[in-house]
């Protein structure tokens, strides 16, 4: 009894999607013939939006690209770890003076009472150690004294020979590996992985040497050594009771907590009485991650400011010539309303056709970024840009939502022409 | 159908005491003060009259353009006179079709597209089949691909008769349908509505132009609003063509 009434209705509702389907075909069509037989109208009048839509792709693209070359080059660095320093919280910049110390005990004491901390090892650093082989000499090289937890904490894979182990910790063996760069400034080849360096009158074993990372903000990274650090504060006395340290956290997530049981560990070591500033700083690199996320959504927030203003310049461009050519096509009007056309028809016709004028601006000005971002990416020293999928939606979405918006008041004008009137104009 | 409506006795159009006052700027204008007048299945009606006797706005009304201010207008049985615009746009689409002075065929669209627009909006299948059709009944199906610059002023006519035709409605209404036509091509025009009425086809003409009226069976002439008179006539012999109209209404006037 039901299923009949049911089918027939569905076959109505079938008929009047299909009509409105094909309605709406028709009017894209008509939409089309219209900006066709105007091209040079129809271009000028999406001049605006063109534009706002080229710029949007093509800065969007932009602050992309940096951002993620950006982002790229702290994830480089891993966003897992922290770097903990001695702080004098009173006088800036005086590392390891005074009462301000962190000795390899504190180190060990985050190392067995901190849950959430994976990897630690010690950062003893120099900036200017001197090394020899045979005549050659390179000076100013950073040395980094760590343990082999270094190289999983901060990415140094070896691609000769190998990275010194536990035992050579422990045992504080004078090993040593150096960074590619070393390479070219003691004028050698990977040969000389097996035999002896000096470092700073020290002699050293060259156990392993490290792939090439190529260089970050300006900044070599090959150029770099690294021994034991039980060696490094043999060599480096004065820098034994200023030990910086490098901690990774479990996960990325446990990074809060982590810092927390790091802090809370080392202010009881340190017998930092409630309200005493810390006297250490604890630097996550996910915070200059963060930075950038920040940078990059204001120059979003302030770019979405600016396309919307080229919008409404634009749009009301489209609003303009749209009046224009509902008072040129009166007479189409009064014709379409005299052959059964509905209010809603010639309202639905003419916002169809500013729609269809602002995604075809939108459209254009898509290919047009995407032309800009293909020659600025011709620049050699251009970092990566691709125009994200979601710029391009969201240009012509807003594109055509300015032909909606801007379009309503001409159609609306069409729609309640009388017929009588509209047939009659000249 | 037809003839069932005809059995029935009632009449396509029955206009009952029709009036319509304009406002123009603070006069009011009696463009039609009580008009009354059935008209049957398959007429072939000339509405005459000078400018100013309402003739327009008689056919306004009757072609559901406008709305009566007073009277009744019923058309096939249903009161018109008071339906919302949409409703109106409605009959409009279904019921009557259209043929004006200057064709109002859409620019840049094919023959048999312009045919088809009135389909769209009367949503109806086979919209191209019958678009086709009424383009071979006035013998245009050739000229189905053309666009209107491609066509002659008798052409554009006739394609847009087939407008007219294409939701086979109840009336064609043509409002000076040969005006801006030459004398040979409005009689090629006038042919065209002779051979729809002999198909059963209810044709109304607006005109001034009295060799048109004269292939009409009934004319109907108005003068300040009112009918002046309503003559029905034997059809005229195809032997008379318009060339010899003054003497037909010589003959006719005795």
């Amino acid at each position: 009894m039901i299923r009949p009434a049911a089918n027939s209705l569905l076959r109505r509702l079938a008929r009047r999607a299909g009509g409105f389907v094909s309605r709406h075909a028709q009017n894209v069509g008509t939409a089309l013939v219209q900006v066709w037989a105007n091209k040079g109208r129809s271009i000028l009048t999406t001049l605006g939006i063109i534009i706002a839509v080229t710029s949007t792709i093509t800065v969007v693209a932009l602050v992309q690209g940096f951002g993620n070359h950006m982002t790229k080059m702290v994830r480089g660095y891993g966003t897992q770890f922290m770097v903990v320093h001695p702080w004098d919280p009173s006088v800036r910049d005086r590392h390891g003076i005074g009462r301000v110390s962190m000795t390899i005990d504190d180190i060990e004491a985050v190392r067995t009472e901190c849950q959430h901390v994976r990897r630690i090892t010690p950062f003893v650093f120099t900036e200017n150690a001197e090394i020899a082989y045979g005549p050659e000499k390179a000076k100013d090289i950073p040395c980094r004294g760590v343990t082999e937890e270094y190289q999983i904490i901060r990415n140094f894979p070896v691609d000769t020979g190998r990275f010194f182990g536990p035992i050579d910790v422990e045992n504080a063996a004078p090993v040593i590996v150096l960074g590619r760069s070393l390479l070219k400034h003691l004028q050698c080849d990977e040969s000389i992985v097996g035999r002896y360096v000096f470092l700073d009158g020290e002699r050293f074993l060259v156990v392993g040497l490290l792939q090439p990372k190529g260089s970050m903000f300006g900044e070599d990274q090959d150029e770099t050594v690294m021994i034991p650090y039980s060696v490094a504060v043999k060599l480096y006395p004065n820098l034994r009771r200023s030990i910086p340290f490098l901690v990774e956290a479990s996960s990325e997530q446990d990074l809060e907590q982590a810092q927390g049981e790091i802090a809370r560990v080392l202010r009881r070591r340190h017998a930092l009485k409630a309200g005493q500033p810390d006297d250490f700083r604890i630097d996550r690199q996910d915070q200059a991650v963060r930075e950038f996320e920040n940078i990059r959504n204001i120059a979003s927030g302030v770019l979405a400011g600016i396309v919307s203003i080229s919008l409404l310049v634009g749009g009301i461009g489209i609003m303009n010539i749209m009046l224009v050519s509902v008072t040129e096509r009166t007479r189409e009007i009064g014709l379409r309303k005299s052959i059964g056309g509905r209010r809603r028809d010639i309202m639905m016709q003419f916002l169809t056709e500013a729609v269809v004028l602002c995604t075809l601006g939108g459209a254009v000005g898509v290919v047009l970024g995407y032309a800009l971002c293909y020659l600025a990416a011709l620049h050699p020293q251009m970092v990566e840009i691709s125009v994200p999928a979601w710029a391009v939606a969201l240009a012509l979405v807003s594109s055509a939502g300015a032909g909606v918006v801007f379009g309503i008041i001409p159609a609306f004008k069409a729609a309640i022409l009388h017929p009588i009137e509209a047939l009659r104009h000249e | 159908m037809t003839a069932e409506h005809e059995n029935n006795g009632r009449p396509l159009i029955e206009l009952t005491e029709i009036e319509k006052i304009y406002r123009v700027g603070t006069e009011l204008v009696h463009a039609l003060r009580g008009v009354s007048l059935s008209i049957g299945e398959n007429e072939y009606l000339a509405i005459m009259g000078p400018s100013g006797s309402g003739k327009s706005t008689l056919m306004n009304i009757l072609g559901c353009l406008d709305v009566p201010t007073s009277g009744k207008y019923e058309l096939r049985g249903q009161d018109v006179s008071k339906l919302s615009q949409s409703k109106l746009a409605r009959i409009r689409g279904r019921q009557i079709g259209f043929v004006f002075q200057t064709f109002e065929l859409l620019p840049r669209t094919t023959a048999l597209k312009n045919v088809q627009l009135p389909l769209m909006y009367a949503q109806v299948p086979n919209k191209r089949q019958l678009a086709v059709s009424a383009l071979q009944r006035v013998g245009l199906l050739d000229r189905a691909a053309h666009r209107p610059n491609q066509l002659s002023g008798g052409q554009k006519q006739r394609v847009a008769i087939a407008r007219a035709l294409a939701q086979q409605p109840d009336i064609i209404l043509a409002d000076e349908p040969t005006g801006n036509l030459d004398s040979r091509t409005g009689d090629e025009i006038m042919a065209v509505f002779d051979s729809l009425h002999a198909e059963g086809q209810t044709i109304i003409v607006v005109t001034h132009e009295e060799d048109i009226a004269a292939r009409c069976r009934r004319i109907i002439r108005l003068r300040d609003g009112l009918i002046a008179s309503d003559e029905r006539r034997h059809p005229v012999s195809s032997v008379l063509s318009p060339r010899h109209a003054p003497a037909r209404d010589l003959v006719n006037a005795t």
